[in-house]
Protein backbone atom coordinates (compact mmCIF):
# COMPACT_ATOMS: atom_id res chain seq x y z
CA UNK A 1 0.00 0.00 0.00
CA UNK A 2 1.24 3.53 -0.44
CA UNK A 3 0.22 6.99 0.64
CA UNK A 4 0.72 10.08 -0.54
CA UNK A 5 -0.40 13.91 -0.52
CA UNK A 6 -2.70 14.97 -4.16
CA UNK A 7 -2.63 18.42 -4.42
CA UNK A 8 -6.46 18.88 -4.28
CA UNK A 9 -6.39 18.56 -0.35
CA UNK A 10 -6.47 14.94 -0.10
CA UNK A 11 -4.54 11.69 1.01
CA UNK A 12 -4.23 8.66 -1.83
CA UNK A 13 -4.16 5.24 -0.51
CA UNK A 14 -3.24 2.80 -3.28
CA UNK A 15 -2.15 -0.52 -4.24
CA UNK A 16 -4.37 -1.33 -1.33
CA UNK A 17 -3.98 -5.79 -1.10
CA UNK A 18 -6.85 -7.83 0.03
CA UNK A 19 -6.00 -8.32 3.30
CA UNK A 20 -5.21 -4.68 3.82
CA UNK A 21 -8.57 -3.76 2.94
CA UNK A 22 -9.70 -5.82 5.91
CA UNK A 23 -7.58 -4.78 8.26
CA UNK A 24 -8.48 -1.14 7.35
CA UNK A 25 -12.07 -2.11 7.33
CA UNK A 26 -11.69 -3.68 10.95
CA UNK A 27 -10.79 -0.09 12.32
CA UNK A 28 -14.18 1.36 13.09
CA UNK A 29 -15.20 -2.04 15.11
CA UNK A 30 -11.89 -2.48 16.85
CA UNK A 31 -12.45 0.95 18.25
CA UNK A 32 -15.52 -0.63 20.20
CA UNK A 33 -13.90 -1.57 23.96
CA UNK A 34 -16.78 -3.48 24.39
CA UNK A 35 -16.92 -3.09 27.41
CA UNK A 36 -13.07 -4.23 28.50
CA UNK A 37 -12.60 -2.20 31.71
CA UNK A 38 -8.78 -1.65 30.86
CA UNK A 39 -9.48 -0.45 27.15
CA UNK A 40 -12.30 1.80 28.51
CA UNK A 41 -9.88 2.78 31.06
CA UNK A 42 -6.97 4.02 28.62
CA UNK A 43 -9.84 5.57 26.43
CA UNK A 44 -10.42 7.58 29.29
CA UNK A 45 -7.62 7.99 31.45
CA UNK A 46 -7.59 10.08 34.69
CA UNK A 47 -6.19 13.97 34.78
CA UNK A 48 -5.17 13.92 37.88
CA UNK A 49 -4.87 12.22 40.94
CA UNK A 50 -7.47 11.15 43.73
CA UNK A 51 -6.73 14.46 45.94
CA UNK A 52 -8.48 16.73 42.87
CA UNK A 53 -12.23 14.79 44.25
CA UNK A 54 -14.58 17.73 42.65
CA UNK A 55 -12.27 18.28 39.01
CA UNK A 56 -12.52 14.48 38.25
CA UNK A 57 -16.02 14.77 39.55
CA UNK A 58 -16.71 17.33 37.30
CA UNK A 59 -14.65 15.70 34.10
CA UNK A 60 -17.01 12.03 34.50
CA UNK A 61 -19.94 14.58 33.80
CA UNK A 62 -18.83 17.37 31.65
CA UNK A 63 -15.65 16.58 29.97
CA UNK A 64 -15.93 12.35 29.35
CA UNK A 65 -19.39 12.58 27.56
CA UNK A 66 -17.96 15.11 25.19
CA UNK A 67 -14.74 12.94 24.42
CA UNK A 68 -17.08 9.83 23.71
CA UNK A 69 -18.91 11.88 21.27
CA UNK A 70 -15.47 13.18 20.13
CA UNK A 71 -13.81 9.54 19.61
CA UNK A 72 -17.09 8.56 18.11
CA UNK A 73 -17.70 10.84 15.87
CA UNK A 74 -13.91 10.32 14.34
CA UNK A 75 -15.27 6.89 14.33
CA UNK A 76 -17.77 7.58 11.74
CA UNK A 77 -16.10 9.49 9.56
CA UNK A 78 -13.09 6.80 9.19
CA UNK A 79 -16.40 4.62 8.69
CA UNK A 80 -18.18 6.95 5.87
CA UNK A 81 -14.50 6.89 4.14
CA UNK A 82 -14.02 3.21 3.64
CA UNK A 83 -17.46 2.76 2.38
CA UNK A 84 -15.71 4.24 -0.46
CA UNK A 85 -12.97 2.21 -0.68
CA UNK A 86 -12.69 0.38 -4.12
CA UNK A 87 -11.19 -2.92 -4.44
CA UNK A 88 -12.70 -4.85 -7.05
CA UNK A 89 -11.31 -8.77 -6.64
CA UNK A 90 -8.17 -9.48 -7.91
CA UNK A 91 -7.32 -6.02 -8.26
CA UNK A 92 -5.26 -3.84 -5.60
CA UNK A 93 -7.82 -1.17 -3.64
CA UNK A 94 -7.87 2.51 -3.88
CA UNK A 95 -8.88 5.17 -1.08
CA UNK A 96 -9.26 9.04 -1.21
CA UNK A 97 -9.06 10.94 2.33
CA UNK A 98 -10.19 14.31 2.57
CA UNK A 99 -7.04 15.82 3.99
CA UNK A 100 -9.82 17.83 6.38
CA UNK A 101 -10.55 13.78 7.57
CA UNK A 102 -6.70 13.33 8.63
CA UNK A 103 -7.30 14.64 12.16
CA UNK A 104 -10.06 11.94 12.65
CA UNK A 105 -8.34 9.11 10.97
CA UNK A 106 -5.17 9.73 12.99
CA UNK A 107 -7.49 9.93 16.05
CA UNK A 108 -9.60 6.42 15.16
CA UNK A 109 -6.78 5.06 14.62
CA UNK A 110 -4.98 5.46 17.56
CA UNK A 111 -8.38 4.46 19.11
CA UNK A 112 -7.94 1.17 17.81
CA UNK A 113 -3.95 0.56 18.63
CA UNK A 114 -4.87 1.78 22.43
CA UNK A 115 -7.91 -0.63 23.05
CA UNK A 116 -6.13 -3.52 21.52
CA UNK A 117 -2.90 -2.99 23.60
CA UNK A 118 -5.02 -2.87 26.42
CA UNK A 119 -7.06 -5.59 25.81
CA UNK A 120 -3.70 -8.14 25.14
CA UNK A 121 -2.26 -6.17 27.66
CA UNK A 122 0.97 -5.76 25.63
CA UNK A 123 3.91 -4.70 27.37
CA UNK A 124 6.14 -1.87 26.36
CA UNK A 125 9.17 -4.59 25.58
CA UNK A 126 6.44 -6.01 22.90
CA UNK A 127 5.11 -2.91 21.63
CA UNK A 128 8.74 -1.52 20.61
CA UNK A 129 9.22 -5.23 18.28
CA UNK A 130 9.12 -4.38 14.85
CA UNK A 131 10.24 -7.86 13.99
CA UNK A 132 8.05 -10.56 12.38
CA UNK A 133 6.43 -12.91 15.16
CA UNK A 134 8.10 -16.50 15.91
CA UNK A 135 4.69 -18.18 15.91
CA UNK A 136 1.32 -16.73 14.59
CA UNK A 137 -0.53 -16.48 17.49
CA UNK A 138 -3.73 -14.37 18.02
CA UNK A 139 -1.32 -12.23 20.10
CA UNK A 140 1.48 -11.86 17.58
CA UNK A 141 -1.26 -11.08 14.73
CA UNK A 142 -2.75 -8.86 17.13
CA UNK A 143 0.95 -7.02 17.33
CA UNK A 144 1.09 -7.11 13.53
CA UNK A 145 -2.51 -5.24 13.06
CA UNK A 146 -1.21 -3.16 15.82
CA UNK A 147 2.25 -2.32 14.04
CA UNK A 148 -0.21 -2.11 10.54
CA UNK A 149 -2.31 0.92 11.61
CA UNK A 150 1.39 2.47 13.33
CA UNK A 151 2.76 2.23 9.90
CA UNK A 152 -0.36 3.84 8.18
CA UNK A 153 -0.81 6.44 10.98
CA UNK A 154 2.93 7.43 10.18
CA UNK A 155 1.99 7.82 6.89
CA UNK A 156 -0.81 10.00 7.21
CA UNK A 157 1.80 12.42 9.39
CA UNK A 158 4.08 12.64 6.53
CA UNK A 159 1.28 13.23 4.06
CA UNK A 160 -0.64 16.08 6.18
CA UNK A 161 2.96 17.57 6.69
CA UNK A 162 2.80 17.90 3.21
CA UNK A 163 5.58 15.29 2.60
CA UNK A 164 5.78 13.37 -0.74
CA UNK A 165 3.08 15.33 -2.15
CA UNK A 166 2.26 14.87 -5.48
CA UNK B 1 -2.03 64.03 68.60
CA UNK B 2 -0.54 62.39 65.83
CA UNK B 3 -3.15 60.98 63.63
CA UNK B 4 -2.55 57.42 62.93
CA UNK B 5 -2.67 56.54 59.48
CA UNK B 6 -3.00 52.54 58.74
CA UNK B 7 -2.41 51.87 55.10
CA UNK B 8 -4.62 49.49 53.98
CA UNK B 9 -3.02 45.58 53.49
CA UNK B 10 -3.13 44.92 49.72
CA UNK B 11 -3.18 41.80 49.34
CA UNK B 12 -1.89 40.23 46.12
CA UNK B 13 -3.81 37.40 45.19
CA UNK B 14 -1.23 35.36 43.10
CA UNK B 15 -2.91 32.66 41.59
CA UNK B 16 -1.17 29.21 42.26
CA UNK B 17 -0.01 28.16 38.63
CA UNK B 18 -1.20 24.58 37.32
CA UNK B 19 1.30 22.04 35.39
CA UNK B 20 0.20 19.88 32.36
CA UNK B 21 2.27 17.29 32.56
CA UNK B 22 2.53 14.60 29.83
CA UNK B 23 3.14 10.70 30.72
CA UNK B 24 4.56 8.35 28.49
CA UNK B 25 2.62 5.59 26.53
CA UNK B 26 4.51 3.03 24.86
CA UNK B 27 1.50 3.14 22.22
CA UNK B 28 1.58 6.91 21.10
CA UNK B 29 3.70 7.21 18.26
CA UNK B 30 6.81 9.91 18.73
CA UNK B 31 5.50 11.93 15.57
CA UNK B 32 2.01 11.40 16.54
CA UNK B 33 2.89 13.40 19.99
CA UNK B 34 4.84 15.73 18.37
CA UNK B 35 2.10 16.78 16.03
CA UNK B 36 -0.24 16.93 18.95
CA UNK B 37 1.97 19.54 20.61
CA UNK B 38 2.70 21.59 17.80
CA UNK B 39 -1.31 22.08 17.72
CA UNK B 40 -2.64 22.32 21.06
CA UNK B 41 0.19 24.53 22.27
CA UNK B 42 1.36 26.21 18.74
CA UNK B 43 5.07 25.08 19.87
CA UNK B 44 7.40 25.12 16.98
CA UNK B 45 8.70 21.59 16.07
CA UNK B 46 11.75 21.96 17.20
CA UNK B 47 10.10 23.00 20.64
CA UNK B 48 7.55 20.16 20.56
CA UNK B 49 9.83 17.63 19.70
CA UNK B 50 11.99 18.45 22.68
CA UNK B 51 8.89 17.68 24.96
CA UNK B 52 8.16 14.95 22.76
CA UNK B 53 11.87 13.33 23.98
CA UNK B 54 11.39 14.17 27.27
CA UNK B 55 8.06 11.89 27.80
CA UNK B 56 9.95 9.30 26.17
CA UNK B 57 12.87 9.38 28.00
CA UNK B 58 12.24 10.68 31.23
CA UNK B 59 8.55 9.12 31.10
CA UNK B 60 6.68 12.93 31.78
CA UNK B 61 7.06 16.30 30.70
CA UNK B 62 5.52 19.65 31.99
CA UNK B 63 4.35 20.62 28.49
CA UNK B 64 2.49 23.72 29.87
CA UNK B 65 2.26 25.80 32.99
CA UNK B 66 -0.12 28.67 34.09
CA UNK B 67 -3.54 29.68 34.83
CA UNK B 68 -6.09 26.75 36.24
CA UNK B 69 -8.59 27.02 33.39
CA UNK B 70 -6.34 27.32 31.06
CA UNK B 71 -4.40 23.97 32.08
CA UNK B 72 -8.28 22.56 31.87
CA UNK B 73 -8.65 23.64 28.57
CA UNK B 74 -4.84 22.32 27.41
CA UNK B 75 -5.75 19.31 29.49
CA UNK B 76 -9.15 18.05 27.50
CA UNK B 77 -7.35 18.76 24.21
CA UNK B 78 -4.72 16.46 25.21
CA UNK B 79 -7.47 13.97 26.18
CA UNK B 80 -8.94 14.21 22.87
CA UNK B 81 -6.06 13.33 20.95
CA UNK B 82 -5.84 10.29 23.40
CA UNK B 83 -2.39 11.38 25.35
CA UNK B 84 -1.92 10.42 28.82
CA UNK B 85 -1.91 13.71 30.67
CA UNK B 86 -2.91 15.10 33.68
CA UNK B 87 -3.03 18.39 35.92
CA UNK B 88 -0.58 19.14 38.63
CA UNK B 89 -0.02 21.65 40.75
CA UNK B 90 3.34 23.34 40.12
CA UNK B 91 5.94 23.97 42.94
Amino acid sequence: MLIRRLKENSIELTDIEPIEAELLRKVPSVCDPGGDSRAEARLFSSPADSSERQFLSDWDEYVRPELRHLFLSARQTVEEDLRKLSDRPGRPGRLIVPCAHGDAWLNTLNQARLILASKFDFTDEELSVHEPPQSFSRRDLVLLQINFYAAIQERIIDAMNGEDEE
Amino acid sequence: MAETVVEPKVEVALETPWNVVVHNDPVNLMSYVTMVFQKVFGYSKQKAQQHMLEVHYKGRSIVWTGARERAEFYLQQLHGYLLLATLEKAE
